[in-house]
């Protein structure tokens, strides 16, 4: 299979009041791009414009170097994932992946109908009607639909915001998994932070029709451009970092240096992971307290101060990023003020590890 | 709490007061329809049914009634599908004028029909002329003309259930559809036209229903060869209620049994699997 990859240049596009601008992105093969941004933000405006199905009034839009701005739909080889997949209601799951085949381009190298059908664990539905498969087996029967087609690109218009959140976890991951394997690039469009970060090698926050700041997850959590940016992913410490030590439930993560303690779900060793801290789960004292059972406990300076509502918002370095909350009460006996030094401190239960 | 129980006391509570009124209501309605037809059979006897059934002429109106609506129906859904399609899923200046004249034949009675029909498609009319000349088809007298006064007034039908049908098919699966490389037509064909069939079939078993039952934009066109209607009404004025009731009522269970089957045949199903769907 061929690596695929997919640029698109200052795509810009008026639709009556609404505009997208100036949109800019490369995305490669086994990468995934998430488009996060609250609903009305020209999202799935941009999914349709790379899809064909609007003409940019400029810019430009290429897959494998072959410039595709003016090509129909059904020239470019893009899968493109609805909410709840859009699978064909009067086709059986077999014949919904056959739609694919059938108009796949002579000589591309997708596999035949039953070969996906099998990969995907989907062959024992090949004959059903799909409107009563489970959120699960829709996925993998659009996902193989779409591979008949020999994509180039994966589209994904916020496919799993119809699910309850149990099954939203669980097909996340399968089709991380999958996107990991498949050399085709994906572009995820969310409103939901978690997905974001559960599934996203690059996050772009978009709002208004243009991509307000563009980056790693991490980079996007802690290091957000605007307020308005931070406003919307929220507070959350998101570190980047690897398992380098499991036992007894517990995960020693290595970010920066810095060993980080995580309890619940462990992954396997080796494995890199976002940490996630929220800010309320931080606490500061003067002393580190040697009688305590927190396993997270970091010599911090303040970097920053700021009243958030009733409480107090403190960003701190302990060798990496970290922000908490605290009530105004602490605030002043602490007596935080910028460079100040504190000790934070981190329940090992409180750290939510997303595996990458 | 206070101004409801006042309520309750002062208006007499009757649970079932409204349900009892509608359904008396829809009872003497639905015998009004039912009843003459049922009148109609419950008047002929074996004989008299077997005596019309027995004349050539009837049997070959019958069977001019049955093939014109069809080569009508056939020509509704050809010309209809794709101005229901362009209604269904496109915006353009003047599309409410455009609804109001698919709507149009059935505001205009069909006598009426009729004589405007001869203005274009009779001996001298702007279409009949030129097309008799080059083609030698006629629309004055033939079954040509009994079909081109059907399709006027039952292609509304054809066109506004096919377009309720259309519209019903999820875009979204269109688009789907483009994206794993089907062309419009192919997405069409495939997807569009499947999907939205329910609504074209009925749609096209009303214009059938319409065709076969039209008799004033019939007779001014096409006198003879007649039609089942326009034979019933020949029978009426030759030799009264007899016979004209015994073929109207041969011509009815022919053309309601088709109702019915059509019915049968297109009612909504529940496929197995997409009861839960949504």
């Amino acid at each position: 299979m061929t690596a695929h990859r997919v640029t698109v240049e200052g795509l810009s596009l008026r639709v009556g009041a609404f505009a997208l601008r100036e949109v800019a992105f490369t995305v490669a093969a086994n990468e995934i791009l998430v488009i996060l941004g609250a609903s009305g933000a020209g999202k799935t405006l941009l999914l349709e414009t790379i899809a064909g199905f609007n003409r940019p009034d400029r810019g430009r839009i290429s897959i494998d170097g072959e410039d595709v701005t003016a090509a129909p739909p059904e020239a470019r080889r893009i899968g493109f994932m609805f909410q709840d997949y859009a699978l064909f209601p009067h086709l059986t799951v077999a014949q919904n992946v056959a739609f694919g085949r059938r108009f796949a381009p002579p000589g591309t190298d997708a596999e035949p109908v039953g070969a996906l059908l099998e990969r995907l664990g989907v062959e024992h539905l090949a004959a059903r009607k799909p409107g009563r498969l489970s959120g699960g087996e829709k996925q993998r029967v659009a996902l193989a639909r779409a591979l008949a087609a020999a994509p180039r690109l994966f589209l994904f218009d916020e496919p799993l915001a119809a699910l309850d959140a149990r099954t939203r976890d669980s097909l996340r991951r399968e089709l991380r998994e999958f996107l990991r394997r498949a050399a085709v690039p994906a572009v995820y469009v969310t409103h939901d932070q978690a997905e974001a970060l559960a599934l996203a090698d690059t996050i772009a926050v978009m709002r208004e029709g243009s991509f307000a700041q563009v980056g790693s997850p991490s980079a996007i959590f802690n290091t957000p451009v605007d307020a308005a940016v931070a406003s919307f992913v929220g507070v959350e410490t998101v570190i980047e970092g690897r398992i380098v030590q499991v036992s007894d439930g517990v995960a020693c993560i290595a970010v920066d240096g810095v060993l980080l303690h995580a309890a619940g779900a462990t992954p396997p060793m080796d494995t890199r992971v976002l940490a996630c801290i929220r800010p309320e789960d931080v606490a500061l004292a003067r002393q580190p307290q040697r009688d305590s059972s927190v396993r997270n406990q970091f010599a911090a300076r303040v970097v920053a101060t700021e009243a958030a509502g009733p409480l107090f918002k403190i960003v701190l370095d302990c060798g990496f990023p970290l922000v908490a909350y605290v009530s105004k009460q602490s605030y002043l006996e602490l007596g935080l003020a910028n460079g100040g030094e504190v000790v934070a401190s981190v329940k090992a239960t409180a750290v939510h590890l997303i595996a990458r | 709490m206070s101004a409801s129980a006042s309520a309750a006391v002062r208006g007499r509570y009757h649970p079932r007061g409204l349900a009892l009124a509608f359904a008396l209501a829809s009872a003497l309605l639905l015998a009004f329809i039912v009843l003459p037809l049922a009148q109609l059979y419950a008047s002929q006897s074996e004989a008299s049914l077997a005596h019309v059934a027995a004349m050539a002429e009837v049997r070959s109106a019958i069977l001019l009634s049955l093939a014109a609506a069809l080569a009508t129906t056939a020509c509704a859904g050809l010309l209809g599908v794709p101005l229901a399609y362009l209604l269904a899923r496109t915006k353009f200046p003047g599309k409410p004028v455009v609804e109001a004249i698919v709507d149009l034949p059935l505001a205009v009675p069909h006598t009426v029909v009729g004589i405007a029909l001869l203005f274009v498609f009779g001996r001298t009319g702007i279409v009949g002329a030129p097309l008799e000349a080059w083609t030698g088809l006629k629309f004055w007298g033939t079954a040509a003309g009994v079909i081109i006064a059907m399709l006027y007034v039952s292609v509304p039908y054809a066109v506004n259930a096919a377009r309720i049908g259309l519209e019903s098919v999820d875009e979204r699966l269109e688009k789907v559809g483009r994206t794993l490389g089907a062309g419009r037509w192919a997405v069409f064909l495939r997807v569009t036209l499947p999907l939205g069939a329910r609504g074209i079939l009925t749609g096209l078993a009303l214009t059938f229903a319409r065709s076969i039952s039209e008799f004033g934009a019939v007779i001014v066109l096409t006198y003879y060869p007649m039609t089942a209607p326009v034979k019933i009404y020949d029978l009426f004025l030759q030799s009264g209620l007899g016979d004209s009731s015994a073929m109207a009522a041969l011509f009815l269970a022919i053309t309601l049994s088709l109702f019915i089957a059509s019915r049968y045949l297109f009612r909504e199903r529940r496929e197995p699997g997409s009861a839960s769907a949504r």
